[in-house]
């Protein structure tokens, strides 16, 4: 018998993978991913629905034609665009990878050739696709009924700046789902969110003990940025806000997914 | 080392010497098993043999704390390697809002040659649930829409993990027949099954797999050369010693003054228990494969 290089005979049987499929597939997963959660009630109605309900309540009705301080419209818009474009990255990553964790699914994932980085990447654009629609509602109700002074290019600024708010949303996502078991990832997460959007100062100015802490909050450094994007004061450096999000995302998509990768 | 060399060119995933623990509880205590080319393989045991662990350690879902794993020659965490595997798992909840044809689509788009859609729609036999939503399928057709996606990419070799598990007896037939037809084409097949028809119907080589060893290893004939044994129960005076020496009696047990005879020969035996004037609640039964299996993992007497 010839003596063969094991490594090759064996593979030889199994053609290789063109460039074109594995990004086929990479883009295969991301499609299907947002199509099941948007054919999936219990995830995308909160998400899309509920910023854009309270932002209607806080920012519109409560606004009442108009009569606030100036610059509240505003604030409201910037807080409310921050929500939104928390909850899917929270609750995508959050509450799936969990479930998908416990339920074998990505047991299953890692035993096909799925392209390596696809399970999140796919979770990713879908976190994207949901916040683009968010933002999108989201400026539409400011134009038409929220007595914003900011006029539509800066919106349209905000909304964009906030997207970048998808990755730091994810990674902490990502952290829920890796560590929390699945029957309580949803209550971290809303705890999480909810948490992070009052004590950061999104809708109403922290006083006391409140304030001194809120740098220890994602939204606080993620709102500074959208105020920045919309023309209003900010507070501290925006290269340190930003880098505090970048560094905190990097931080936890690299624990969270190394984790992943061992326990599955 | 040229022997080692061959033994890879043969075979299509292997298992050396390996051992895996989970805490306390060992799963695989230095277990060897390869894939060959061509065959379809049963691999049977009972629950907490270790089959299940056996296959994720061959699809690189665990790594072995001992021993070596190979799938294709390479790591199976190697992707490249990957790409030749089908699975069908245990237990696995995919997407519920996700149709059976998109589950299809989603998983072929992993694999470099596979299947077309509708081919893979059709080998599995799927074409009625294929426009359903997973949520509204039956235990039944889950496992059915599992198949499809673990032929869909085309694999030289596919591990179904209990894959008949919940199906009724037409889908049972029809994964058979598909089966058999993958396996006529080429394809490798690594099957783990409690039912000993599901080996005898299927299998070109069986291995019985007891607490984390191969405890038996051959063709279906010889594995049911141990499986058609009866089992023989009864109260008698006769000392376990003397029935042991009866031929056809290949293992006496006894324990609360009922006597448990494993026998090749069932008439031969009771024949000679009849000769036993205390003997009392005769029965005899054709042993099970857990009997078998029992049998096959008894620790040697001291």
């Amino acid at each position: 018998m010839t003596v063969l290089a094991p490594n090759q005979t064996q593979l030889g049987s199994i053609p290789p993978m063109s460039l074109g499929r594995v990004i086929g597939a990479y883009l295969s997963d991301a499609k299907f991913e947002s199509l099941r959660l948007l054919r999936t009630p219990a995830f995308s109605i909160p998400i899309l629905a509920m910023p854009v309900l309270f932002y209607s309540f806080f920012g519109v009705l409560l606004n009442g034609g108009g009569h606030r301080p100036p610059g509240f419209a505003d604030m409201m818009f910037v807080g409310w665009t921050v929500y939104g474009v928390m909850g899917p990255g929270l609750f995508g990553f959050g509450i799936l990878v969990a479930v998908e964790r416990n339920q074998g699914l990505l047991t299953f994932k890692r035993a096909l050739p799925m392209p390596t980085g696809s399970y999140l990447a796919a979770k990713l654009m879908m976190a994207y696709v949901f916040a683009i629609v968010v933002m999108a509602i989201l400026v539409a109700v400011a134009l038409t009924l929220g007595h914003v002074t900011l006029n539509p290019q800066r919106l349209f600024t905000v909304a964009a700046v906030m997207s970048l708010g998808v990755i730091p949303a994810c990674a902490i996502g990502l952290a829920i789902g890796a560590w929390a078991p699945a029957s309580s990832a949803g209550a971290f997460a809303n705890i999480i969110y909810l948490g992070m959007a009052f004590l950061s100062g999104l809708f109403f100015p922290l006083t006391g003990f409140l304030h001194d802490i809120r740098v220890i909050w994602p939204t606080y450094h993620l709102v500074q940025l959208a105020r920045a994007a919309a023309g209003m004061p900010t507070e501290g450096s925006l290269a340190g806000h930003a880098g505090v999000l970048a560094a905190l995302s990097a931080a936890l998509l690299l624990m969270a997914s190394r984790r992943l990768a061992r326990r599955g | 080392m040229a022997r080692d060399t061959n033994e890879t060119d043969t075979a299509l995933a292997r298992l050396s010497g390996v051992e895996k623990c989970y805490g306390e509880t060992v799963a695989l205590a230095g277990l060897d098993l390869e894939v060959r080319g061509g065959e379809l393989l049963a691999v049977l045991g009972p629950n907490g043999a270790g089959k299940t662990t056996a296959i994720a350690l061959m699809l690189g879902l665990q790594t072995p704390d001992k021993g070596e794993v190979k799938l294709f020659g390479r790591s199976p965490r190697d992707l490249a390697a990957r790409r030749g595997v089908g699975v069908m798992m245990q237990e696995v909840a995919l997407a519920d809002a996700l149709r059976v044809r998109e589950h299809i689509a989603m998983t072929q788009a992993y694999y470099p040659d596979p299947l077309s859609l509708s081919e893979a729609i059709s080998l599995a036999g799927v074409e009625k649930i294929a426009e359903r939503p997973y949520l509204k399928l039956s235990g039944g057709q889950k496992r059915q829409a599992q198949f499809a996606l673990a032929i869909c990419g085309r694999p030289r070799l596919l591990f179904l993990d209990e894959p008949t598990t919940g199906l009724d007896l037409n889908a049972r037939e029809n994964m058979w027949a598909t089966l058999r037809g993958l396996v006529a084409r080429g394809t490798s097949i690594v099957l783990t099954t409690h039912y000993i028809e599901e080996a005898e119907a299927l299998a070109d080589r069986v291995v019985v797999m007891a607490k984390g060893r191969r405890v038996a290893e051959g063709t279906v004939e010889e594995m049911r050369a141990i499986v058609v044994r009866k089992r023989v129960d009864c109260v008698t005076t006769l000392s376990v010693g003397a029935i042991e020496s009866w031929a056809g009696v290949t293992a006496v047990t006894s324990a609360d003054g009922r006597v448990s005879i494993t026998t090749t020969d069932a008439e031969a035996t009771v024949r000679m228990l009849l000769a036993d004037p205390g003997l009392a609640d005769l029965e005899v039964r054709r042993a099970g494969l857990s009997d078998a299996f029992a049998e096959l993992t008894q620790e040697p007497a001291p």
